[in-house]
């Protein structure tokens, strides 16, 4: 029964996460310059990444899988991974294109731009 | 010998997690590769021990990546989503002051302002970050600091400084 419910409440945080995706792209589709899909691209890294690994590992503990709980263990220790290790993709990504100038946008205040 | 003791500690917990296996053959093996990663690591990643040993220092990091991955990021993500959909930009690149000086403090706010949609952090200088803002409510730094992180330094403070 506790298997059960750990096994589907894995599976809607797995749904929820691909719905999360889903907007994610939709946000990158329509957004009209590059630092403002870094935010969808966000979106995307910890609701569309992050939370369906942890549903994942909720699966495998719910399941009766043999070796559930290296799946499991595998799917938390990648979530906490992305979650460290994402933004500094990001931070780098918007720092170089910032630094560049590669990118043509009107922005209401660049106080970055103004003291460079 | 304490932050060597528990800098292997806490990465032997990691390899356990992740090979999600208690034998004898893996706990043994845990041991070892933490060790030859912990001990040498140690005098780099932690500067003062007693912070280690400090178990309010894990009780708020521990509320405070419940509190982030839930209350937090649902409502960043909530508010991005709703601007995929209304189109309602107003984008632009903002300075905040960070009064934290430790090096783990400054990177815990800079990791948890990014992971929120609407805020990405594009450059840190002289105790001032430049947050690439969705919605640039106010220029002043002093209100952008207490709408973008004013929350994510008081956790900073309690955990690391």
């Amino acid at each position: 029964m506790t298997s059960d419910l750990v096994f589907w409440a894995g599976v809607v945080v797995v749904f929820v996460g691909g719905v999360f995706d889903f907007i994610a792209g939709l946000g990158m589709l329509r957004f009209p310059n590059f630092y403002v899909r870094l935010h969808a691209a966000t979106i995307g890294t910890i609701y569309g990444a992050v939370l369906p690994l942890i549903g994942v590992a909720l699966m495998a503990l719910g399941s009766p899988i043999p070796n559930n709980t290296f799946i499991a263990g595998g799917c938390l220790a990648t979530a906490l991974v992305l979650f460290l290790v994402a933004p500094i993709g990001s931070h780098l990504l918007a720092y170089a294109a910032h630094k560049a100038r590669a990118v043509e946008w009107s922005p209401v205040v660049d106080q970055l731009g103004e003291e460079e | 010998m304490f932050r060597e003791v528990l800098v292997t500690l806490w990465l032997f917990l990691f390899y356990i997690v992740y090979t999600g296996s208690t034998t004898p053959y893996d706990i043994a093996t845990g041991l070892v590769v933490a060790a030859l990663v912990g001990v040498p690591a140690s005098r780099v990643l932690v500067s003062d021990e007693r912070k280690l040993l400090d178990v309010k220092r894990y009780i708020h990091l521990f509320y405070y990546a419940l509190k982030y991955m839930t209350v937090i990021e649902f409502k960043a993500h909530m508010d991005v989503v709703k601007r995929v959909f209304t189109m309602r930009l107003n984008p632009g690149i903002v300075k905040i002051p960070v009064y934290a000086k430790s090096r783990y403090g400054r990177l815990l706010i800079a990791v948890s302002i990014t992971n929120t949609p609407g805020t990405v952090v594009v450059d840190e200088r002289d105790g001032w970050f430049y947050v690439n803002w969705i919605d640039v409510a106010s220029t002043k730094p002093e209100e952008a600091r207490l709408a973008i992180s004013a929350e994510f330094e008081d956790y900073a403070f309690k955990i690391f400084e």
